[in-house]
């Protein structure tokens, strides 16, 4: 990361009344909710709007942990998220390695079709993947779910930039020599040194499935395969709106997506952006 | 030495195939790391777009066997009012995202990379914090947000202006303003961590250089910072162009579509003609009107700001 430079297009002040008001726009909605969650329900719309809860009630929560399937929907979520996670990372690493390190007949035109499946909206395969899927019978949850999933040309193209950028051929050739075998030097010399990146697209591949919506709303038929997304609409829809409830709901499912990123958020913002600066 | 085969040197892969003959090992491990990608590939992706278009020709109601009707479902689409509007507000909502959220998101990654900020990190985190957010919880949020009678917004208004009771999501013209802002809150954040990135790239002596010649911000603005800035910028028109073109979760939970159809995306048509209608067929056909605009548009996009090569 080079040092800023010298051009502003803002004055000081101005500069960071901008960072302010930008901040406070971002971040507000998520306040609000987070103040609403702990408000009694006729509270939530007092008006004017409060940002402190007073008084702060658990209920909310209680109610949510005990009277709905709150904890289900969030093993349900957390469970086909970390499974979708491992699977993905290892096999776009593993594309993102042979792209990056080997000459091959057809290379160029293989890149070209992994590349150019970024722009098939998924719209456009939704209603045959679900047709196949569910007359094959291969329509539940714990294979629909997931493995569609996790082969994004994203993920690849995220990972053979960045193998291209770290991984020097000296120490594969070292290995080689070796004698060690191709898929031993991915996995014991190539994989670790891909630990970073690896993480930056685990948190994604993570986020993007915990966070999945319509792929869920339209193959999750049973109930009690609510992922949490799916649980959340449910409060939302019901008949008289449990705004309590559904506030309560939501930074509760937002709280390990937000604790997943702030951990790990260094990596995954220099991943993300490494393909684009240099594509 | 054999190794040397291994390595990736920029020469042209199909010269290599011709004189590869001679040498022992016709290499198969390249193929084998990249098998998993492409098996998924098909099974996932090819598949389900053939089955699109051979479904698109048929009616079907997702029992009994699909019945073969040609070309009717796209005749169909042509004269299908609920279509047009479909299509009209996905073209609204992807000219938002480039007209509105990419310059915004440049914008911002302007701010925060000028010089001497502090702090580049946290206002940099903060802004990316709506992307990781659930897109229910988002909808639910602003829907309250937005609510005429209870609203945030309208409490606002209220506070500082005496009156207040904007009818955010069941008005045809400002129901598309209130998507149009969520998009806006969500996607600003992510995109700036794409021109910071590519900011913090650009060579200092580019700037030094304008500045010896006596540019002005604008200028330099012009002459230095875009130029640099061309591949991130293709990257994030295109990204958000396809996002934006298969747009579901907003207008599908913070409106219904509603009012009259005035926040109908395409994507959200699809849903309905297939899950709400049982009209498969119809719902393919619309699929795959929708895939070749997104991707013939984004060929082209490609081609003329030159992403997605190699190396």
């Amino acid at each position: 990361m080079s040092a800023p430079v010298n051009v502003t297009v803002l004055r000081r002040p101005l500069l960071y009344t901008t960072l302010g008001v930008l901040l406070l726009a971002f971040t507000a909605p998520l306040l609000w909710a987070v103040s609403g969650s702990f408000k009694r329900r006729g509270d939530i719309f007092g008006y004017p709007p409060k940002l402190i809860p007073s008084p702060a009630t658990l209920a909310n929560f209680r109610s949510l942990l005990t009277e709905q399937p709150f904890g289900r929907w969030f093993l349900m979520s957390a469970v086909v998220a970390l499974l979708a996670t491992v699977v993905s990372v290892f096999v776009c690493a593993l594309a993102g390695y042979g792209f990056a390190k080997f000459r091959f007949a057809g290379k160029r035109f293989l890149f070209g079709v992994m590349f150019s499946s970024l722009s098939i909206p998924f719209a456009v395969i939704l209603v045959p993947l679900f047709v196949i899927l569910v007359k094959t019978g291969l329509g539940s949850p714990w294979f629909a779910l997931i493995v569609p999933w996790v082969a994004p040309a994203f993920g690849i193209f995220m990972m053979q930039q960045y193998i291209v950028q770290s991984v020097p051929d000296e120490i594969l050739e070292a290995a080689r020599i070796d004698g060690a075998s191709e898929f031993g030097i991915f996995r014991r010399v190539v994989l670790p040194l891909l630990r970073p990146s690896l993480g930056a697209l685990g948190v994604w591949q993570f986020l993007q499935s915990y966070n999945s919506f319509l792929w869920p709303l339209v193959l999750v038929s049973d109930s009690s395969q609510y992922t949490l997304p799916l649980g959340l609409q449910t409060l939302f829809r019901a008949e008289n709106r449990q705004y309590d409830l559904v506030l309560a709901g939501s930074v509760l499912a937002v709280l390990p997506a937000v604790l997943v990123f702030v951990l790990l958020r260094k990596q995954l913002l220099e991943g993300l952006s490494t393909g684009a600066v240099k594509g | 030495m054999t190794s040397t085969s291994l390595r990736a040197r920029p020469v042209r892969v199909t010269e290599t195939a011709a004189t590869d003959g001679r040498k022992r090992r016709a290499p198969l491990h390249p193929y084998l790391f990249i098998a998993p990608f492409y098996v998924l590939y098909v099974l996932f992706m090819l598949v389900p777009i053939a089955v699109a278009i051979w479904l698109s020709l048929c009616e079907w109601v997702g029992l009994g066997t699909p019945h073969w009707v040609g070309l009717r479902n796209y005749q169909h689409l042509l004269t299908d009012a609920s279509f047009h509007r479909a299509l009209g507000n996905t073209g609204i909502y992807v000219l938002v995202s480039l007209l509105v959220i990419v310059p915004a998101a440049l914008f911002v990654a302007q701010a925060i990379n000028a010089r001497g900020v502090r702090a580049r990190d946290l206002w940099r985190t903060a802004y990316f914090v709506p992307i990781v957010v659930s897109p229910i919880v988002v909808a639910l949020i602003f829907g309250l947000i937005f609510d005429q009678q209870f609203g945030l917004l309208n409490s606002l208004l209220r506070a500082l202006f005496g009156t207040g009771s904007v009818d955010w999501l069941g008005d045809p013209t400002l129901s598309k303003v209130a998507i149009s802002l969520v998009m806006v809150w969500r996607w600003t954040g992510y995109l700036t961590i794409f021109f910071l990135a590519g900011l913090q790239n650009v060579p200092r002596e580019l700037y030094e250089a304008a500045a010896i010649d006596g540019a002005g911000r604008v200028r330099t603005f012009v002459t230095v910072t875009l130029p640099s800035l061309k591949p991130v910028t293709a990257f994030v028109a295109v990204t958000s162009f396809i996002g934006a073109a298969q747009i579901f979760d907003e207008p599908y939970l913070l409106t219904g579509g509603g009012p009259a159809e005035a926040t109908l995306s395409v994507a959200m048509f699809i849903y309905r003609a297939a899950f709400e209608r049982q009209q498969f067929g119809y719902a393919a056909a619309a699929g795959v009107v929708l895939f070749v605009v997104v991707f013939t548009l984004s060929r082209i996009f490609n081609r003329l700001l030159g992403i997605g090569r190699t190396q």
